[in-house]
């Protein structure tokens, strides 16, 4: 990828990162740890230029990471970005977990699992387009999620992609600790997809990944290793910014200060 | 039960109908778990192998695996046993099928305690109660195979959710092969003056022959019974100019007291402003268990036709 396409991204995502942390600062609340970990791989997805989202299809599985998403829609103009602090309010379309009422989502989730499935359905109803799932490491321990890889096998499904946002925590704790998943990579390989592992936060590495699984004549999958509450110091591998409520606002000024600087390193 | 009447599978009639509608309907898939011959569909997986997709013992997944389908925008029947999907699989059920508002048909064969020897584990009493509260949902329990027939067609046209719920044995015909089902509309089986009977799936047809057998004592005493296949929605106003008439009403069903068609028919009726006397038949607060026959089961969980008489006597 040219350097310079890869710095766009990065800008994207720093922005992004920015309107995410303004977004859940004013609404209130919300997921911000994993936002922040699958923020990069979206941005990806939505501006890498790989898929026309008017045929392909991207589905959260992990509903959670809806703060991510709409900040990426916003940015991707699918809304007014004014409609972000109206996050999760009562007269808000930007539910708390992604709704399909909001333009440009196409699945509405939030309970753990499904969204796998629901996206080999797709990708087997429309083999000429394809469809990029997007899952989260601790939704593994759900049972469906395996159910799911089997099927994709089964049907030989080489136009789904599904993207694992390895950020290694979930809502109690670390996933090794709460249930471990070992060597997720070889599980998938076993189950007879095509898998690649990458740095999550590495433009040059997702681009490559994705093109890669475009080629695939089997089910892809990318195990992408991210950093939970990514940009900001102080949220780095710290579950308790798994979901948070009401940020104080000298934090919120000391997350932005950190966001802000985080500016085009790589 | 209604010795002398012919019957046909309710199942059976699902799976060829279904058949039939598609070799003019290519938009209809079938996501199956395993249960293919049970619900007569190994016609359409020969015939139409692409349009078959076959999940495994996996519910959940199907579900979602169906919902994803329907999104593309095929008419998706899910097709298993009550029990499973959508006992097992309610939750996918929720958020992937009827949350998302697609087009999927959930069909649910082996209701009830008519899946007889099978035990409890596999009479599902609760469906109704499941699929009733859900948003979007709507829920059908046909009383025959003809009446299976016309719903089938009917659900293959609508671009809703939807849940069939299906039964094991070959059961009386009631309807004549004229008969038009329309979505939320209930039928006057019989007109009668006294008291009103409702009920849906077969199990209604113990009202005919509680008619038969109590005239022969009180021939001055008719019943007016009304299928209501369709549960939700659900046809409230038939119910309520019957009972306006009879003052009477017994709602029959082979499922919970807790979330059945009698709970929902008593909630509006407490809303409304007539309040007739009422007996609820139906499974209470217990499970099923192995039988022989499903009549012995229905007698011993009071919803057989002599507890049907019992209080035909106990609200006149």
């Amino acid at each position: 990828m040219p350097l310079k396409k890869s710095k766009y991204l990065r800008d994207l995502a720093r922005q992004c990162r920015l309107d995410l942390l303004d977004m859940i600062y004013q609404s209130g609340g919300g997921h911000i740890g994993g936002s922040l970990s699958s923020l990069d791989l979206m941005i990806a997805v939505y501006f890498s230029d790989l898929f026309d989202l008017k045929k392909d299809h991207f589905i959260l599985s992990a509903g959670h990471l809806a703060p991510a998403l709409y900040t990426v829609l916003a940015k991707a103009n699918f809304f007014s970005k004014d409609l972000l602090k109206t996050y999760s309010s009562f007269d808000s379309i930007l539910q708390g977990h992604v709704c399909r009422d909001v333009p440009g989502v196409e699945y509405s989730s939030g309970s753990l699992g499904q969204g796998l499935s629901f996206a080999s359905g797709l990708a087997l109803g429309n083999p000429k387009n394809t469809t990029i799932c997007l899952t989260s490491d601790g939704e593994h321990q759900e049972g469906q999620i395996w159910e799911s890889i089997m099927f994709a096998k089964k049907y030989q499904l080489s136009n789904l992609i599904n993207i694992v946002d390895c950020n290694d925590y979930q809502i109690d704790g670390s996933v090794k600790d709460i249930m471990p998943l070992n060597n997720l990579a070889a599980k998938y390989v076993q189950f007879g997809w095509t898998v690649t592992t990458i740095d999550g936060h590495n433009f040059n590495q997702i681009i490559k990944a994705l093109k890669q699984a475009k080629k695939s004549t089997f089910p892809n999958c990318i195990i992408a290793k991210t950093i939970l509450g990514k940009g900001v110091s102080f949220m780095k591998n710290n579950f308790k910014y798994h979901d948070v409520k009401n940020i104080p606002e000298d934090i919120y000024l000391k997350a932005k200060k950190e966001l802000e600087k985080n500016n085009v390193k790589k | 039960m209604l010795k002398n009447k012919p019957t046909n599978s309710i199942r059976q009639s699902f799976g060829e109908t279904l058949f039939q509608l598609a070799k003019t309907n290519k938009n209809i898939y079938v996501v199956s778990v395993d249960l293919k011959s049970s619900l007569f569909l190994t016609k359409f997986a020969r015939k139409f192998p692409r349009r078959f997709i076959e999940c495994g013992v996996a519910e959940s997944n199907a579900a979602a695996v169906a919902a994803g389908l329907a999104k593309s925008g095929k008419t998706v029947f899910l097709c298993s046993f009550a029990c499973f999907s959508p006992s097992l699989n309610w939750a996918v059920i929720r958020q992937s099928i009827c949350y998302n508002n697609l087009n999927v048909k959930i069909v649910g064969s082996h209701a009830g305690l008519m899946s007889t020897d099978l035990g409890a584990t596999h009479q599902m009493l609760e469906d109704i109660s499941l699929m009733a509260s859900l948003p979007n949902m709507e829920v059908f329990s046909p009383i025959d195979a003809i009446e299976t027939k016309k719903i089938t067609t009917v659900l293959s046209r609508s671009p809703k959710p939807a849940y069939l719920r299906l039964v094991r044995p070959s059961t009386p015909i009631i309807f004549d092969k004229k008969f038009g089902f329309t979505i939320g509309k209930s039928q006057i089986l019989k007109k009668g003056q006294d008291i009103t009977i409702i009920g849906h799936g077969p199990i209604l047809n113990q009202a005919f022959e509680a008619q038969s057998l109590f005239l022969l004592q009180k021939p001055n005493i008719s019943l007016e019974i009304i299928n209501c296949s369709s549960i939700k929605p659900l046809d409230f106003d038939t119910i309520l100019k019957s009972i306006k008439k009879t003052g009477r009403l017994i709602c029959l069903e082979d499922h919970q007291k807790n979330g059945g068609l009698g709970q929902i028919v008593a909630s509006k009726i407490l809303s409304s402003k007539y309040h007739p006397q009422f007996i609820h038949l139906a499974v209470d607060n217990q499970f099923g268990r192995s039988a022989k026959t499903y009549l012995e089961l229905y007698d011993y969980y009071g919803i057989g036709i002599k507890n049907l008489i019992t209080a035909i006597k106990k609200i006149l």
